[in-house]
């Protein structure tokens, strides 16, 4: 069968079983691969599901233990700690206040290169402050999402940026400066952009804030000692410190990777603050991480399957045969659009061809960091949508897509401004 | 004010648009069994890729060593691979080759299985390496849709090969980092960790990867390896293709030999190594030690990002739609027509290279000349194909 028409088929077979027959996300995923495979004449095949499926085992690691790791800092009050010593610092001063969160909330992501890990280490801090000075979930959960969207992109890790260079063969040099411009004016845009209510309801008196935020926080165990001043703090320092030691000129930590440097931030949190009940924590961080994982495996069989019946080919030659104007339309669309897949694989199906053929149109480092900044807003994609998923569960929101809404505006401001980068490299 | 921070399992399942599907439960245990029928069905797939490929160590090859002699700690280990040693009767100089470096590109591999298979010294000394990175044929790349094994006909049977992955597995190196700070201090994607043509010149006590590439380097120093290549392909959209990426110290020779290949019909495209791109052989051989070092590459369709159906008849005849598609947009790096690459004129694009580097060295260094025959031209490659110079299966 046709490449295009197979294509056409799984996307049709996935959307019918989501809308239609109600199947989870995953297995609807799942049920597309299998029809695609079917069609395309590869039978059932079974191996290239499963081998599909180890697509993503360490985005799902680092997911799990990233959760457990906000578990810990929530059951052991240093959550609440740190939004209470925000408040009290910059409640006050939201000029101050929009873009220091931001920043705060961008710092992982700028470390790992993943906006999963900033959305749920420092925007789990900064959405609390922002929601208890009176701003909505809905822009708080979108603010942190778009701080999870500009710290991977920010330096000085941007993983994109290092997939397109691997498959173009430029190092990762000099990528510093393009990198902070491509970032930092829209995270202080957006910070102002969502927070703009701050400044109309600016409030003086911040012990009432203080206490709703003593409200919000879930009831403690008397047997938990709580962690307060400083050792709030500690476990963020840990996962920042452990991110970074193995990259310093003269290493004092070997690289741990993410998921373990989130497991041990997790066991020594718990640990610390003696909470009783460790194992429900922990068991309630993996039973709110399944149906992103359940996501995470179907799309790795999805596009194992797509790939394997011509399918992904198909798509990018097709945006290949825009011409030359749009070739910009199909890198502010496609990029984007197939962070639905993943945005790592946006930046490595797409974004490499799309480097290659713009690459007489200007300077490669500039329009390499543009195109990251596209594939970025992948994770504010349905289905996968990491960023936004994540960060509707941090602000409590049960319909993420109703928070992706309040993100189109800064996603397409993101995406006017890259295409600037673009026309002027 | 909603309590921040903590999303029970009702939210965070609804979160995500699946609360609908929570009213159908499987029975937990019904799933695991599903889990492990899959397993075990699966499984023996995946394990069939833990059996070694046959090479038949030609007339020409006087010792197989292993890669750990140069190494030790790498002994028992999956990095550790034969290494075929092809001495001729005359003394001369000494030259390298390796082979799957990157599992997933064939005709290098192949090349230097044909090498070991074919080729005779009657000058100096042939060192072969047909799988470098051994752990790499252990498994595929999710995500690419490969074929785990290909079949070749020869004269005597059907020969099957395994088509590995572009890194080592990770069941033999994991987790990877979030970034690779390579030998060199320079940062890569974490994915690269497990990329051996960017662990060069590789690290003693360093992961697997870094420890087959220190081996490789020990192997070069310790054998005063004259000339190395390391033969790769890569996808027609990739700006290096049919080219030889040469060591500042490589460049003249390689002039030579890009001269003598536009004469005999095989054009081709010299690029120096850059000098800021580190941990590859190309770079890191020829700073590390005292050898003329090179790499080629042809190209290979099932690697590419453009490519329609993936398959074993992909990578061994190289025709593809959208990548004749590609061409006639302009994007490719390469011809596409409806002929493609088959891989008969990748692994004769290799040895042809090869031998023209074994002329051109020999005519400038008489002493330290290697003198090889037996190796099908490139015409004999397009003609007859590559099953009729690989031995038959052993019965």
């Amino acid at each position: 069968m046709n490449e295009a028409i197979l294509f056409v088929v799984m996307v049709g077979t996935f959307i019918g079983l989501t809308a239609l027959a109600r199947l989870p996300i995953g297995l609807a995923l799942l049920a597309a691969a299998v029809a695609g495979a079917l069609l395309g004449g590869e039978g059932f095949a079974l191996r290239y599901l499963v081998e599909g499926t180890f697509l993503y085992l360490d985005a799902m690691l680092i997911i799990v233990t990233a959760m457990a790791f906000m578990a810990a800092m929530r059951s052991s009050g240093a959550l609440v700690e740190i939004a209470r010593q925000l408040v009290r610092t910059f409640g006050r001063r939201p000029v101050v206040l929009l873009p220091s969160l931001m920043v705060l909330a961008m710092l992982p992501g700028m470390l790992a290169g993943s906006s999963t890990a900033a959305v749920l280490t420092t925007g789990a801090l900064v959405a609390p402050v922002l929601m208890s000075l009176g701003l909505s979930k809905l822009r708080a959960g979108a603010l942190i999402a778009m701080a999870g969207v500009y710290g991977m992109v920010a330096p000085p890790v941007n993983v994109p940026v290092m997939l397109i260079g691997a498959g173009i063969d430029i190092p990762y040099v000099g990528f510093e400066l393009p990198l902070v411009a491509a970032s930092f004016p829209l995270a202080v845009a957006t910070a102002y952009w969502m927070g703009w209510p701050l400044f109309r309801r600016r409030k003086d008196d911040l012990s009432e804030v203080l206490a709703a935020l003593d409200e919000a926080s879930p009831p403690t165990d008397d047997r938990i000692r709580p962690l307060q001043g400083f050792w709030a703090w500690t476990p963020l320092v840990w996962v920042v410190l452990a991110m970074t030691a193995s990259r310093l000129p003269v290493p004092w930590l070997p690289d741990l990777g993410l998921p373990l440097i989130f497991a041990l931030g997790a066991v020594m949190t718990l640990l610390a603050s003696r909470v009783p009940n460790w194992a429900a924590e922990l068991r309630g961080a993996v039973r709110d991480a399944l149906p992103v994982l359940g996501i995470l495996v179907g799309v790795g069989a999805f596009i194992q399957v797509l790939t394997l019946t011509g399918g992904r080919g198909w798509v990018v030659v097709s945006l290949l045969s825009l011409p030359a104007a749009g070739l910009y339309l199909a890198a502010a669309t496609g990029v984007p659009l197939f962070g639905a897949i993943s945005a790592y694989g946006a930046a490595s199906v797409l974004g490499v061809p799309l480097v290659l053929a713009l690459l007489d149109a200007g300077d490669v480092i500039v329009i390499t960091a543009a195109m990251s900044l596209l594939a970025g807003l992948g994770d504010l994609m349905p289905p996968t949508a990491l960023a936004g998923i994540f960060a509707a569960q941090v602000v409590g929101e049960k319909k993420y897509t109703r928070m992706l809404a309040v993100c189109l505006g800064p996603a397409l401001l993101t995406v006017a401004y890259a295409m600037m980068l673009l026309l002027v490299s | 004010m909603p309590k921040y921070g903590h999303a029970d399992s009702a939210e965070g399942v609804t979160c995500v648009g699946t609360s609908p599907a929570m009213r159908w439960q499987p029975s937990g245990v019904v799933v695991l069994l599903l889990a492990l029928a899959v397993a075990g069905v699966t499984g023996r797939d995946f394990a069939a890729k833990w059996r070694p490929d046959d090479i038949y160590p030609g007339p020409g090859v006087t010792t197989v060593r292993r890669l750990s002699d140069y190494h030790p700690p790498l002994a028992g280990t999956a990095g550790d691979t034969d290494v075929y040693v092809l001495e001729g009767d005359r003394p001369g100089g000494t030259v390298l080759v390796l082979g799957g470096v990157h599992p997933d590109e064939f005709a290098g591999f192949l090349a230097a299985v044909l090498l070991v298979e074919r080729a005779q010294v009657e000058q100096g000394r042939l060192i072969v390496i047909p799988q470098a990175n051994a752990s790499g044929f252990t498994h595929n790349l999710p995500g690419e849709g490969h074929p785990a094994h290909i079949e070749i006909e020869t004269a005597g049977g059907t020969r099957r090969f395994r088509y590995g992955a572009r890194a080592t597995n990770p069941i033999h190196q994991w987790p990877d980092p979030d970034v690779y700070v390579q030998a060199s201090g320079q940062q890569l994607s974490g994915s690269e960790t497990r990329n051996l043509n960017r662990a060069f010149p590789g690290r003693p006590d360093g992961t697997l990867t870094e420890q087959i590439a220190y081996a490789v380097m020990e192997l070069i120093r310790q054998e005063n390896v004259d000339m190395g290549f390391d033969l790769h392909e890569a996808s027609p959209e990739y700006p290096v293709i049919n080219t030889i990426v040469a060591h500042p110290r490589m460049m003249d020779l390689a002039v030579l030999v890009v001269m003598d290949m536009e004469l005999a019909g095989i054009p081709i495209r010299l690029e120096q190594s850059p000098e800021q791109l580190r941990g590859l052989s190309h770079r890191e051989w020829g700073d590390f030690s005292g050898t003329l070092a090179a790499l080629f590459e042809t190209a290979n369709p099932a690697q590419g990002r453009l490519r329609g159906k993936t398959s074993a008849q992909l990578v061994l005849e190289g025709k593809d739609e959208q990548y004749e598609r590609a061409a006639r947009l302009g994007r490719l790096y390469v011809p596409f027509g409806p002929d493609g690459h088959p891989v008969e004129t990748r692994v004769g694009r290799h040895l042809a290279t090869l031998t023209a580097f074994f002329d051109a060295f020999g005519m400038m260094n008489p002493d330290r000349a290697v003198v090889v025959s037996g190796v099908p031209t490139f015409e004999e490659l397009a003609r007859h194909g590559v099953g009729a110079y690989l031995q038959p299966p052993a019965r």
